[in-house]
């Protein structure tokens, strides 16, 4: 099996989502604005409750909610738009027409477009909240550096098996508007379900004690609650493997379930007609 | 006993047939219902042929091309194309045919044609060198050179269907099969394509399956029509053969610069519309031959001109329709 027609459907969507560069702007200063309300808000309400051990200290508070905005395009908000459209005028069919195993077909496509939004604002974004604040004097305000290298290192490693997991679940959206042949449906579940349980509202760590331990099994929690964890240092319960290990079992879980539901949704497609 | 289907077809269909389960009412509870899109049909198309494939909306045309393209399984029946099942080698089969539907787009919006086409190579690995002879070859028959590097967007319907024809032909599939490719297309764009598949068969033993509305698609490309009514095969002939059993009449039309005299018609004959400066006859050419018609009439006082016409492609699959109350 040649690896090119999956790498051309990444180069792709890479290419789409690096095309729309006001885009990355809009988001850019969208994401600013929504990065410091929320730091204010911390910074209140820390500073009204100096007492309380509260699970994360306010400079992580801050820089959970400055990699957190970085990398919102990350987060599965919705289906490949390229699907939803090809849902909608019919194309979809083509799809069926191409000598490729469409689980990875769209799999590459759904991962580079996530990539092609998300790389250039976390870029940018991370330059702006991190070095560059501290330069202006705002130091207190940014996103801080690493706590050591190794956590540096393992944090990326996390991000990555973070992206593979969204795509994954990218890749569940796109099911689901084939099935429906809307892309409504899929981003009326995914942006609500994925901004609560990404910890993008409010980071996971900071909910109530009796929750935590679901909120971090759930897969949401692997796109970018476990990553930052780990870049933040805050302990993980069970530690930093068990955090990759469950970034890994839902990799591979809704790998696994997802393609017994394309097989099925295909089939489907096959006996009704698309 | 069953033969085993040949080989030398590029496409052998036998005993197709498709039914759909409907549900009643649109509630998830309701009764269910069957509808035969095909009942049972047969045909085969020789490599190298183009096969008109055509019938009236609903008739199971694009369920029976779904089929051959791999994206339908059918409720029984058998199909081989290129010798493959298409259902079941579903990689395999779509990687040997060309597809073209023309009411959908395969090309991709954002990009532009060459960009379009350097992506199906790589879906199809199509070695660069193959690609080049043929983009060039493509370029060259559909008038590409213009709208390469147009984002696909920005194309007229016209120049996107050249774009699509060229899409489907990139991996050479030695199959081609066209759902309406002409639909919504201007005069000359229409001719551009017909003769380019025309050629595509001639020069190069590709075999077509076309589907189409437009009966000149047919007449111009078509050496064989197969037509389907009701989900089954109610023709499966060369187009003339259709003509002289379906609507063998011609029509002789004369123009008078008075009103046209009263005409006692040979047995054949009759009159079938009568305006202030015209007269229109209708004939079996079988029971009275045009020359002896014209014999018969041509030294009419007053009359200024006569043309003999044959119904058009239309009115006879009309009629055929009619006749078979497809």
């Amino acid at each position: 099996m040649s690896l090119r027609p999956y790498l051309t459907a990444f180069g792709l969507q890479w290419k789409i989502g690096l095309r729309y560069r006001i885009a990355v702007v809009a988001g850019l200063v969208a994401q600013m604005w929504f990065g410091a309300v929320t730091l204010m808000a911390y910074a209140s309400v820390y500073h009204a409750a100096p007492d309380v051990q509260a699970p994360l200290s306010l400079r992580q508070a801050m820089t959970y909610t400055w990699i957190q905005q970085s990398l919102f395009t990350l987060l599965p908000l919705g289906c490949l738009p390229a699907i939803g459209d090809a849902a909608r005028t019919g194309a979809i069919v083509y799809d069926l027409l191409r000598p490729v195993d469409m689980w990875n077909w769209w799999l590459s496509a759904s991962l580079a477009r996530l990539l092609g939004n998300a790389v250039p604002r976390a870029v940018l974004l991370t330059c702006v909240a991190g070095p560059l604040a501290m330069l202006v004097g705002l130091g207190a305000w940014s996103l801080a550096g690493p706590e050591s290298l190794i956590l540096a290192a393992l944090a990326l490693v996390s991000i990555t098996l973070g992206a593979l997991l969204s795509a994954t679940i990218v890749m569940w959206w796109n099911i689901l508007t084939a099935r429906t042949l809307s892309p409504l449906g899929s981003y009326a579940v995914g942006t609500p379900l994925a901004v609560l349980l990404s910890g993008m509202l409010l980071p996971l760590p900071l909910y109530p004690d009796w929750i935590r331990p679901f909120l971090l099994a759930q897969p949401f929690a692997g796109i970018t609650d476990i990553p930052i964890r780990i870049y933040l240092g805050t302990p993980i319960p069970g530690g930093i493997a068990t955090g990759l290990g469950l970034q890994l079992f839902w990799l591979m879980a809704l790998t696994l379930l997802g393609r017994l539901w394309m097989r099925q949704t295909v089939n489907r497609l096959e006996v009704q007609g698309a | 006993m069953q033969t085993p289907l040949s080989t030398s077809d590029a496409i052998t269909v036998r005993n197709l047939r498709k039914t759909y389960r409907i549900r009643e009412g649109g509630s998830w509870r309701g009764k269910t219902r069957d509808i035969v899109a095909l009942d049972g049909i047969s045909f085969s198309v020789p490599k190298g042929q183009i096969a008109g494939f055509i019938g009236p909306n609903g008739a199971g045309k694009s369920t029976a091309i779904k089929i051959l393209s791999g994206i339908l399984r059918p409720t029984s029946g058998e199909v081989q194309v290129n010798g493959l099942v298409p259902w079941t080698n579903r990689v395999a089969h779509v990687a040997r045919i060309g597809v073209v539907f023309g009411q959908r787009t395969q090309l991709w919006w954002d990009l532009s044609v060459a960009e379009g086409l350097a992506l199906l190579r790589d879906i199809y690995g199509v070695e660069p060198e193959r690609f080049a002879r043929n983009r060039a070859r493509l370029a060259d028959a559909l008038d590409l050179g213009g709208i390469m590097d147009q984002s696909v967007r920005q194309l007229s319907l016209g120049q996107r269907m050249r774009a699509e024809i060229a899409a489907s032909l990139i991996h050479d599939p030695e199959i081609l099969i066209l759902d309406e490719p002409t639909i919504g297309l201007d005069a000359p764009s229409k001719l551009a394509v017909r003769a380019f598949v025309d050629e595509l068969c001639r020069d190069r033993g590709t075999t077509v399956l076309l589907t189409t509305h437009d009966m000149h698609d047919i007449e111009a490309l078509a050496e064989r029509v197969i037509v389907i009514g009701h989900g089954r095969i109610l023709a499966d002939s060369p187009f003339e053969d259709l003509r002289t059993t379906t609507l063998s009449e011609r029509i002789l039309e004369l123009d008078f610069h008075d009103t046209p005299p009263e005409l006692i018609l040979p047995v054949g004959a009759s009159e079938t519309a009568r305006e202030p400066h015209s007269l229109t006859i209708t004939f079996d050419p079988h029971q009275i031959p045009a020359p002896a018609l014209v014999a018969h009439i041509g030294h009419l006082p007053g009359l200024d001109d006569l043309r003999i016409s044959r119904p058009s492609i239309d009115e006879i699959i009309t009629r055929f329709y009619a006749d078979h109350a497809a």
